[in-house]
This record gives C-alpha cells, sequence and structure tokens, in this order.
C-alpha cells in the first residue's frame, strides 16, 4: 500500500482517532529527538572515547566505560550551564 | 478507506519517514568518523586493510551509539524522576 495519503482520506478520520493520532505524533516527535540527540552525542563522545585505530568490530570495556561516563558528563555540564543561567538571569 | 485505514496509513508513512531520516543520519555520522579514522592518507584506491577497517568501524560505531542511546535514555528517565526539568 504506497498510496499517498489525500485531504479527502484525512476529513474521513473520526474524532477518536485523530486523538490518538495526535498522541502518536507527539511520542514520535520525542522519539526523534532523542535519536537526533543520540546522533550529536555518538559524534561528540567517539572522537573523545575511540581514539587511534580501529583494529576489531567491538568496543573494549574502556571505551564502554568512557562512552557512558562521556554522555553523564555532558548532560552534567548542560545541567549545570542551565543553572547557571538561571542564577544569572535572578541577579 | 474508513477511519481506521486511514490511521494506519498515517502511522505507516510517518515511520518510514522518520526511520529513513534515523538512518540516514547514522549513515552520514558513520561516513565521516570512519572516512577519518581508517582513511588517514587517500591513495589511488581503496585498499583491503581500509576496507576491512571500515567494516569493523562501522559495527564499532553502531555498538557506541546503541551504547550512547541506552545511557542517555537511562539518564533521562532519571532526571525526570528528580523532577530536574521543573523550576
Amino acid at each position: 500500500m504506497d498510496a499517498s495519503i489525500e485531504q479527502s482520506d484525512l476529513d474521513r478520520l473520526s474524532e477518536k482517532d485523530k486523538g490518538e493520532l495526535r498522541q502518536f505524533m507527539t511520542n514520535e516527535q520525542q522519539r526523534t529527538r532523542i535519536q537526533s540527540q543520540t546522533h550529536a552525542l555518538t559524534d561528540i563522545c567517539w572522537k573523545k572515547c575511540v581514539p587511534g585505530a580501529v583494529k576489531n568490530n567491538a568496543l573494549d570495556s574502556s571505551e564502554q566505560s568512557c562512552l557512558a561516563n562521556c554522555v553523564d558528563r555532558f548532560l552534567d555540564v548542560n545541567f549545570t550551564t542551565m543553572k547557571h543561567l538561571a542564577n544569572m538571569r535572578n541577579q | 478507506m474508513d477511519s481506521e485505514s486511514v490511521k494506519k496509513a498515517v502511522i505507516k508513512q510517518v515511520l518510514i519517514e522518520s526511520n529513513t531520516a534515523n538512518a540516514r543520519q547514522l549513515i552520514e555520522k558513520i561516513n565521516e568518523n570512519c572516512f577519518e579514522k581508517c582513511i588517514p592518507k587517500p591513495g589511488s584506491s581503496v585498499s583491503a586493510g581500509e576496507k576491512a577497517c571500515i567494516t569493523n568501524c562501522m559495527e564499532k560505531y553502531m555498538a557506541a551509539w546503541n551504547l550512547v542511546n541506552t545511557a542517555y535514555v537511562r539518564r533521562i528517565q532519571q532526571e525526570v524522576n528528580n523532577n530536574s526539568f521543573e523550576t
């Protein structure tokens, strides 16, 4: 089924299905945001945690813990920045 | 089409588009980062060693993506539980 969806099809949606679709879109938007952020974080943390030549197809244990720490510390920085900004605004 | 099949068609189309966009982003990042790692000095062709490096790098990058995604989702959930987003 690859027929494109027309406005006339959308007009046939019941209120209940419209509501379900709105919820679905909200969830999808969140999933997309998290995936985009994961792409950015993986890029940043790959550069920091996987230095040197690639020798095999798996992450060793030090690379694994570095990646997990990298994500947490990046978010710490994020939160610290937001808190500090809030403090500056209140001064 | 009745309401139910229109709904299903919309959901299907949205999923195809967002999954395609996600895959495209991943491929772009893999190309960038693995080219950087595996082809330090571009020669007249891609050598067998460079090819092996690229496939290893690709699988390793995907493993890194999954690990980062898990760590990120865990952290978000933790912050939500701590009400960190409410000030």
